[in-house]
């Protein structure tokens, strides 16, 4: 590498000092908020066109909690890449969003939400349509 | 879509041929899903909205299409319909990516039963629990497609755990919790307790001065980078992010970060991987630069001659060795 070859002591001095300056540096929260997680998931894929990362890097660079979401999740993505998942079986048959949910409802909240319950109501109305559909 | 703007309305209007398209076509590929679409519509329109406000000048033609090109479609109308409730869509959905967020949990995760919590709070969180004028809020609806559904989850994923840990009784700052979780625990570095010293006074206010004038050029040749090289320098420094996990965040050709780096060192690549080599070399740039604004600010700025900017240089090198630069600069 051509740099390797520079021996300017000051050059050298600077990168020390930067490393440890930026090391301790600690960035503000912008009172703007930050960036949605949804933009910041597209941006660390490299999925953010030049007019949409313009913003987002600018914020990154004063803000302390997007950067370090950011970098957390490059290196996931990277450790990811890295390391193929091993494959799951999955199930043949389709399971029921109400099946998940309603036991993880009832896990958190320590009983099942409205919303579950309409879902049983509705396929409790499917399996009697199709049992009276069987009938006929 | 209402939008102020009548340049944008225009620009959102001609996108509306591309959008059925796409629509038809995501369609065919999953007729089980309920999404309607106008609904699939209102989305991408939403996202578009967004893109042409992102900078000052609206976009061209081209870009629009391109981001109509690139969206993840197929992601996107999987989104909206497990947002509406489709078991079908909740059964890919859960086929599909259920092992990959696990897997996500998992490894972020200290332990299996917070993964497990986060885990659980999540697909609540994607059904949705709030209920707003009538109608369920899912996390679903706030997926544009922009990128993959799975990079959205780990993101999700990620803040569920920040969150968990926030609700825990021992409570602690945004700023410290981030700090000391995932992999990024125990790499940030922060100002040491300041030494009292038994210097001479007028040494020491000699010296106190020059690395005053130290760090107040250092951060105002730092502030004078593009945004594009302070976050390299931050992710490498303060993130400690390795250089392949930096190669890979511009591993995409189109990637903005790249064509910025490459545009400043006048070079183009073939559009293959980006190597740990050439990212060392932006870097390398960088501290070039840096280097550059620091010289001039100590001596413009902070008035100082050349032989009290060697002095500065000199102190640096000398805190440096003995490993309380950052604590010595911080007592001034």
């Amino acid at each position: 590498m051509a740099n390797q070859e520079r021996i300017d002591p000051q050059y050298e001095t600077i990168k020390a000092l930067l490393g440890g300056f930026l090391a301790a540096r600690r960035e503000a929260n912008p009172a703007a908020g930050h960036i949605e997680q949804d933009t910041i998931a597209a941006f660390v894929e490299g999925n953010l066109s030049e007019r949409e990362a313009a913003p987002v890097i600018s914020h990154m660079a004063d803000c302390g909690f997007c950067l370090h979401v950011s970098a957390e999740l490059i290196r996931l993505d990277t450790a990811f890449a890295e390391t193929p998942a091993t494959v799951t079986e999955t199930a043949s048959e389709p399971g029921k969003i109400s099946e998940v949910l309603s036991g993880l409802f009832a896990k958190i909240f320590g009983t099942s939400d409205g919303a579950v319950f309409a879902h049983h109501e509705e396929e409790k109305k499917e399996e009697q349509e199709d049992s009276d559909e069987e009938k006929k | 879509m209402q939008e102020g703007n009548p340049q944008f309305t225009e620009i959102i209007a001609a996108a509306g041929p591309s959008i059925g398209e796409l629509y038809a076509r995501c369609k065919e590929n999953a007729p089980n899903f309920s999404c309607g679409e106008e609904q699939f519509r209102l989305s991408i329109e939403r996202s578009l909205l967004k893109f042409c406000r992102a900078a000052d000048t609206p976009p061209t033609a081209e870009e629009v299409s391109t981001f109509i090109g690139q969206l993840q479609a197929d992601d996107l109308l999987m989104a909206i319909a497990c947002s509406n409730g489709c078991e079908r869509a909740w059964w890919e959905f859960d086929q599909q990516h259920r092992p990959y967020l696990e897997r996500v949990a998992r490894h972020l995760a200290k332990t299996e039963i917070d993964a497990q919590d986060v885990i659980d709070t999540v697909y609540v969180e994607l059904y949705g629990t709030r209920v707003v004028d009538g109608e369920r809020i899912s996390k679903f609806a706030t997926y544009s497609g922009r990128g993959s559904i799975r990079g959205w989850l780990r993101t999700v994923v990620w803040h569920s755990l920040v969150d968990l840990h926030r609700a825990s009784p021992d409570e602690v700052s945004l700023d410290e919790m981030t700090e000391n979780f995932g992999e990024g625990a125990a790499q940030s570095t922060f100002l040491v307790s300041v030494e009292d010293g038994e210097k001479e006074a007028v040494d020491q206010l000699a010296e106190q001065r020059y690395r005053k004038a130290t760090i107040e050029s250092l951060s105002a040749a730092f502030a004078s980078l593009e945004p594009h090289e302070r976050l390299l320098l931050l992710y490498y420094h303060k993130e400690n992010l390795k250089l392949r996990e930096i190669a890979r965040l511009l591993e995409n050709a189109d990637s903005p970060l790249r064509g910025w780096f490459q545009r400043r060192s006048q070079t183009r690549d073939s559009g293959g991987r980006t190597h740990e080599s050439t990212v060392m070399r932006w870097l390398e740039k960088c501290y070039a630069s840096v280097l550059e604004n620091f010289l001039n600010e100590l001596t413009t700025t902070q008035g100082l001659s050349r032989e009290e900017s060697a002095i500065c240089m000199e102190l640096a090198t000398r805190d440096l060795g003995s490993g309380d630069l950052f604590a010595k600069l911080s007592a001034t």
